[in-house]
């Protein structure tokens, strides 16, 4: 049943102007990226590593932001149309309800990798890393995508508004965002590394770094970034179970 | 007049002194010593890997203990230090205590990171010694990577946008097709 829901969302969502203006707006993004980055004068100055690594937190930055714009959106959406009722009144049972919308949004992440393979090929040539770069995109890029989705949908089932998933979904990313972005020299007490540890953003760039900078590209060599992110997702569903039963409980119609 | 005499006695005696000290200081060397055995000069594209290698000798008649050695990277162009970070996973190492008259290699693998000129000194520190000793300096010389392309750039950063409007006209037509 879940992938009757999936294909509705495809038809709907991704099959539209509305969604293919991401993958647009997304493409331009990666394109203004790779173009500054190989021939601004400044910029090009950078080793080739460093741009890579650059352009791989880009193409994930922008992925997740996509993503959780759109997760934020495609079950709340069902409350605010009020299809929900309706939808639940078929036989569609809730795990097949979030199973369904979670491949769809799976699916836009997909896609916007797919826009951005010719930046990771044409950005890596000559670096032997274009292989590797783009495994590890798609490996820590799902991961990423599939935790925050969790979350989100979680968050969704919580609110049931778009304004109120959308607000504090952006805040967690945002929160969770800024300090991956510090240097490591910022990052030298224990509180911070712990906090680095468990951020999945900061797991996300570090292991990035490790593949791109720094030529540790076996999954043995990653590991410590890779399993913090497998905990990540793990932590969401439960989140996100604990909102469904929380859901299926107060019913479809919340009472005020 | 006895006063003066006292005082130049005085002056030439700790002239004599200082002079015996700085003489006994200078014939005395330092117990622990660097020698790097890779070459003075390393030269590279960013990217590469290199080995530093050298040797630590106690040449002292006693076990020194506590000794570390770790390095000191300077970017020549900026008369900067460089934070050893992505250079090198092993910014120092801890060698515990060197026997009289011992020696112990030292190997460091460094990642060149960053086009530039460097100079890299390893520096030896232990429990006893107030002073640190350090080795002579070793030139990097790193050429930036030139398999950047930015002819390649243009088609992808203009094509990729072009043929997903494209795609979107495409979508838009069908389903008004469809109706």
């Amino acid at each position: 049943m879940f992938t009757h829901i999936w294909k509705k969302e495809i038809r709907g969502e991704l099959y539209t102007w509305k969604s293919l203006l991401w993958l647009l707006i997304s493409s331009l993004l990666f394109s203004v990226t790779c173009y500054l980055l190989l021939t601004n004068k400044e910029l090009s100055l950078l080793d080739q590593t460093e741009l890579l690594w650059l352009l791989g937190k880009v193409i994930i930055g922008v992925a997740l932001l996509i993503v959780i714009v759109d997760a934020s959106s495609i079950i709340t959406i069902e409350f605010e149309k009020e299809t929900a009722e309706s939808l639940f009144i078929s036989p569609v049972s809730l795990t097949d309800f979030i199973l369904g919308k979670l491949l769809a949004v799976l699916t836009l992440w997909l896609a916007i990798f797919v826009v951005s393979i010719p930046y990771i090929i044409v950005a890596s040539a000559g670096s032997n890393l274009a292989i590797p770069f783009l495994l590890y995109t798609m490996l820590l890029g799902t991961l990423g995508v599939l935790g925050f989705t969790l979350l989100v949908f979680a968050i969704s089932l919580f609110f049931r508004s778009s304004k109120n998933t959308l607000t504090t979904s952006l805040i967690i990313l945002l929160g969770l965002s800024i300090p991956a972005v510090f240097s490591t020299t910022l990052k030298n007490d224990v509180v911070s590394q712990i906090i680095s540890r468990a951020n999945p953003v900061d797991n996300i760039f570090s292991s990035l770094d490790n593949i791109l900078v720094d030529y540790q590209t076996s999954l043995i060599q990653n590991w410590q970034f890779i399993v913090p992110l497998v905990a990540f997702c793990l932590l969401a569903l439960i989140i996100l179970l604990f909102a469904m039963r929380r859901f299926q409980k107060h019913g479809v119609i919340q009472s005020e | 007049m006895n006063m003066k005499k006292t005082f130049i006695t005085t002056c030439v005696r700790s002239i004599s002194l200082l002079v015996a000290f700085v003489a006994c200081a200078q014939s005395v060397p330092p117990s622990l010593s660097i020698q790097i055995i890779s070459q003075n000069t390393l030269n590279g594209v960013a990217g590469d890997f290199v080995t530093v290698q050298g040797q630590i000798t106690n040449a002292g008649a006693t076990t020194l203990s506590d000794v570390t050695t770790y390095l000191s990277l300077v970017d020549t162009g900026t008369k900067l230090p460089v934070d050893l970070e992505d250079w090198s996973a092993e910014k120092g190492l801890y060698i515990g205590s060197i026997d009289a008259k011992q020696t112990l290699p030292l190997s460091w693998k460094i990642h060149f990171v960053k086009a530039g000129t460097y100079s890299l000194i390893i520096v030896a520190e232990a429990a006893s010694n107030e002073v640190p000793q350090v080795s002579v300096i070793t030139h990097f010389n790193v050429a930036p990577k030139k398999n950047l392309n930015p002819g390649q750039v243009l088609p992808v950063a203009l094509g990729t946008p072009i043929v997903l409007l494209c795609i979107l006209f495409v979508l838009s037509y069908r389903r008004k097709v469809d109706g």
